[in-house]
């Protein structure tokens, strides 16, 4: 590979700079694009909980120091939002009207939470926790011991969970079947997952629907959320975990396979020679189940993100499948997702 | 209190309301209690589409020259912000247009040039604009109420000067725009900030109190209007011409002429005589007319009539750099012209000196009977401060404005030899003042002699009457800044640079550094026993300049024997302070490492 590649890598996330990493230990002379439509350089978003009890801000979170990318000529393009895709002219558009042309792009942009249908009118009084910002948001309208609603409870949903009773603050989870998300959890175990829960401090409320989200009356409560069955909460958060969906709009109309993430065979290339994709984004062939699968967690893309740029600079690695990541309770009794376990 | 300190720059093209952004910017900040220091960049063209910026560095206390790094950027164009980005800090913020009208190629858009510590804040100025106002024309007060909002900066000063801008336009233009600001205003408000930018409160908080923002050209006409400047002769030349400009609407309106010359050997001219016959005049020109008046200003000198040059210097030699700034004129203003010809000249360092050494000139003028050279620079034009002028004229009463000095009964001699070396003045009829002016030799009574005695004693006195002047009260001719008694670095500074200096002083002392800074506003004559003075304090003394050759460290060097060093650039833009902090620095540990040794 000579110096004339440009590397262009949508998403900021573990995959995307994984990738550029090891695009540049490959290939030192190429450019190196990252875009990303968040304001800030990479950081943890697994840490951060720790909003609430530290005096911390978002230069704490990065995962680099800002030299890194000088030194590395990694050009991190904040603030800019793909809209599209043209794999024919191996160009990109960005929302602000400019155009970017790539050798050879990588999707990494990751999933955004999802939120079925029935909760769409409600949107505008959830809170979520994916960004720093959204956190931000979180900590600083949530009273001390505060109480905290959960819709769902995926594995991001529950680790915050744990923090904020750690924390004195009050969470109520309402399970549905996105509660564990994406573990694979058997009804047998479900039982005893949400005991677990139950032990650790967490109300849980089952089988039960959403019928109405609205602003607490004035000295009251932010939130007030009625059930069918007729009940009712008082809190101050409302935050849905339902798991995530891909979130690749801008690869519509590129020309790529996509199903409801961008389609990659076993080296991570899309049906477009010069497209690759790796972490939440993508779906992954697997020859055993015969099927598309999704891998999540941070061990899981960040090895996407290293098999891409390998495959991308001329090696030709495969991923192989991970066996599944199984929930557990631990000798403590508590409560343990292999997710958690952080670098 | 917590200390406000906050740089922003605007960058645009003519036409996109850069220089008016920055101007309603300052003005808010100073209404609002602020001090503030700001410097405009305009394209080169006289009335071109160039890019224009507008600095303006906003504090608690009074700061002594702009930043060398912006905190902000606000780009209005994008192509001629981008250069500018590596002037912002890390994690300063750069404020833009995320949707602009046009498709653009990769690299057009000012968001891929930010460094990794910078934070990007874009918005929809143009879509705003369009929707409160019914046009793109409002980009830059849109650009202005999202950073008030952002950086929570109350609005009501901006509404103030909002309303003040469009005041002589149709309400509708004052309304739709003040739309734009609010609406722009809420943005910023709910925007969640990733900077760390916070501003105190300010000292003085009362809105609508007389605060002084002014350039240093302002800052000359209202010392020459205190000071009862009575006539003015002027030929238009960047960065003078903004004086003559305000004065041709300001003077007349007080009872005073001011009459535009066919040239600056005229204007000089006119001047010489108009301080002949008695009033209070003066001139304002660069260094290319300055070139031009050297020899009438060789016959005030040698006339004795009193008159006032307002020189600001631009980059030279001839046409040289008409838009930029620097310090090279100090050997023309001094030495310029045939003969031995002293004057005085004054170089304020700052807009409240070029008010006073504006006021002062005069009554320097008079008292010792000389042309008298007030030098700035086009820096210090233009530049805007927060001054605190006092309420009462300083310059009212104690006028040295003409009185005769003719006795009844004794013979009139218009070039007497006195004790003070300042000769009885007289003005064209007045009864028993006859006498004869001339560019020759002349003797007491002012009759042509070129005899060797008489030249002599005449060069004498039209030498020594103006040291009386390095003691004259209520104008400061040098001023020692820092640490007192002995440093291990001395800088010694003169005109707008001194800003520079002081700044980079004081981050001197922060690291450490024993260091202290003396300015010297009087050129000439040199307060030679000062500055001998300084330089027995200092083990190290540096003379930064905005020029070639170190025409300040020549005099300097003429007047004193120990060695020092020059720090001597002619950017064209005002001397950097990490530049002089590298100095000092550089200087410290040879300071040190001598007296080690
Ligand atoms: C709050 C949070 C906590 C988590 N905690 C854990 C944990 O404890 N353990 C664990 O193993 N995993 C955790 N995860 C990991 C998660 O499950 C994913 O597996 C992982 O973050 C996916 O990484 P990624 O690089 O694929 O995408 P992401 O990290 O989601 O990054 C996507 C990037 O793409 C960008 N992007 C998206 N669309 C566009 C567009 N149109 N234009 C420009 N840029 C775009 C985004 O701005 C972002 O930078 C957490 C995730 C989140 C959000």
């Amino acid at each position: 590979m000579g110096s004339t590649q440009h590397y262009v890598i949508i998403g900021n996330g573990v995959a995307g700079n994984e990738a550029a990493y090891h695009l540049r230990q490959r290939d030192p002379e190429s450019r190196i694009t990252i875009i990303t439509a968040g304001r800030l350089l990479f950081y943890s978003r697994y840490e951060l909980p720790r909003v609430f009890h530290e005096n911390c801000d978002w230069r704490d979170f990065l995962v680099h120091p800002v030299e890194y990318y000088a030194n590395n000529r990694i050009n991190v393009r904040r603030n800019s939002f793909v809209t599209h895709v043209d794999a024919h002219r191996k160009t990109l558009s960005l929302a602000h009207k400019e155009e970017i042309q790539y050798s050879q792009l990588l999707v990494a942009s990751g999933g955004a939470s999802y939120l079925p249908a029935e909760l769409d009118e409600f949107a505008p009084l959830l809170n979520h926790f994916n960004l720093y910002s959204a956190a931000c948001k979180v900590r600083d309208i949530l009273p001390k011991q505060g109480k905290v609603v959960m819709l769902g409870g995926d594995v991001l949903g529950l680790d915050l969970a744990r923090n904020l009773v750690n924390d004195g603050y009050k969470v109520v989870l309402v399970a549905t079947e996105h509660t564990f998300w994406p573990h694979r959890v058997e009804s047998d175990e479900r039982a005893l997952f949400l005991g677990a829960l139950r032990d650790m401090g967490v109300e849980v409320i089952e089988g039960v629907k959403i019928e109405l989200i609205e602003q607490g009356a004035a000295g009251m409560s932010a939130r007030h959320i009625l059930f069918d069955d007729g009940r009712e909460i008082f809190a101050d958060v409302v935050m849905p975990f339902l798991g995530l969906l891909p979130a690749a709009d801008f690869m519509m109309g590129s020309g790529v396979d996509f199903e409801r993430g961008l389609l990659v065979s076993t080296n991570l290339r899309t049906t477009d020679q010069n497209i690759w994709a790796a972490g939440d984004v993508c779906q992954i062939w697997s020859p055993e189940e015969n099927q598309y699968r999704f891998y999540y967690g941070w061990k899981n893309v960040k090895k996407m993100g290293e098999i891409a740029a390998k495959n991308m600079t001329g090696e030709d690695i495969h991923w192989e499948t991970a066996t599944d990541q199984k929930l557990y309770i631990d000798k403590n009794r508590q409560l343990v997702s292999p997710y958690w376990e952080h670098d | 209190m917590k200390e406000t300190d906050i740089q922003l720059m605007f960058c645009g093209s003519a036409g996109d309301g850069t220089i008016a952004v920055g101007d309603i910017f300052k003005r808010a900040m100073a209404k609002a209690g602020y001090k503030v220091i700001a410097f405009d960049i305009y394209p080169p063209e006289i009335r071109g589409f160039g890019k224009c910026i507008s600095r303006v560095r906003v504090t608690s206390r009074q700061a002594y020259s702009l930043k060398q790094e912006s905190d902000v950027l606000v780009s209005l164009n994008d192509s001629y912000a981008i250069p500018h980005v590596p002037e912002v800090r890390d994690f300063g913020s750069v404020i833009y247009d995320n949707a602009p009208i046009t498709s653009m190629a990769e690299g057009e858009h000012i968001s891929g040039h930010l460094l990794p510590g910078q934070l990007p804040y874009g918005l929809r100025i143009r879509e705003i604009s369009d929707q409160t106002t019914g046009g793109s024309k409002s980009k830059n007060i849109v650009a202005l109420g999202y950073l008030a909002g952002l950086f929570g900066i109350k609005p009501e000063p901006f509404h103030l000067i909002i309303r003040d801008k469009f005041k002589k336009k149709d309400p509708s233009i004052a309304e739709s725009n003040l739309l734009a600001f609010d609406t722009a205003y809420t943005e910023g408000a709910s925007t969640f900030r990733l900077d760390f930018i916070e501003l105190g409160a300010p000292e003085r908080q009362e809105i609508g109190s007389k605060v002084q923002m002014m350039t240093g050209n302002a800052a000359v006409v209202r010392g020459c209007l205190d000071a009862g400047l009575d006539c003015f002769f002027g030929y238009p030349i960047t960065p003078a011409t903004s004086i003559m400009e305000r004065l041709a609407t300001e003077l007349p309106r007080r009872g005073g002429r001011l009459l535009q010359t066919e040239d600056e050997i005229s204007a000089i001219a006119a001047t010489i005589g108009a301080g002949y016959a008695g009033v209070r005049s003066a001139t304002a020109t660069s260094g290319p007319g300055l070139a031009l008046m050297v020899e009438m200003l060789g016959l005030g000198v040698i006339s004795e009539v009193p008159s006032v040059i307002f020189c600001s210097q631009r980059g030279g030699p001839s046409t040289g750099m008409p838009t930029k700034t620097e310090q090279s004129d100090l050997h023309l203003a001094v030495y310029g012209g045939a003969g031995d010809a002293q004057r005085i000249v004054l170089a304020p360092t700052n807009v409240e000196g070029a008010y006073r050494c504006a006021g002062k000139a005069f009554e320097m003028a008079e008292k010792y009977q000389t042309p008298v050279i007030v030098l700035l620079d086009l820096y210090l034009s233009n530049r805007y401060e927060t001054v605190l002028l006092p309420r009462q004229n300083p310059f009212e009463g104690e006028s040295s404005k003409h009185r005769s000095r003719v006795e009844r009964g004794i013979p009139y001699s218009r070039f007497a030899f006195t004790e003070d070396h300042v000769s009885p003045r007289t003005i064209p009829g007045e009864e028993g003042g006859i006498h004869v002016i001339t560019g020759l030799e002349h003797n007491e009574m002012g009759r042509p002699n070129d005899q060797s005695d008489m030249h002599n004693r005449m060069s004498e006195k039209r030498h020594k009457k103006l040291l009386a002047a390095l003691d004259h009260p209520g104008i400061t001719i040098h001023k020692r800044f820092g640490d007192t008694g002995s440093v291990d670095v001395g800088i010694l500074g003169w005109g707008s640079t001194v800003g520079e200096i002081l700044e980079a002083m004081l981050m001197a002392q922060a690291e450490g550094i024993s260091c202290s800074v003396m300015k010297v506003v009087m050129l000439s004559p040199l307060p030679v026993e000062p500055i001998q003075h300084f330089f027995s304090d200092c083990r190290e003394v540096l003379i930064p300049e905005l020029n070639y050759e170190g025409q300040f460290a020549n005099l300097v060097a003429s007047a004193v024997s120990k060695p020092f060093t020059r720090f001597n650039r002619v950017p064209g833009v005002p001397m950097q302070v990490a530049d002089i902090l590298d100095q000092i620095r550089r200087l410290a540990e040879r300071a040190k490492s001598s007296s080690a040794a």
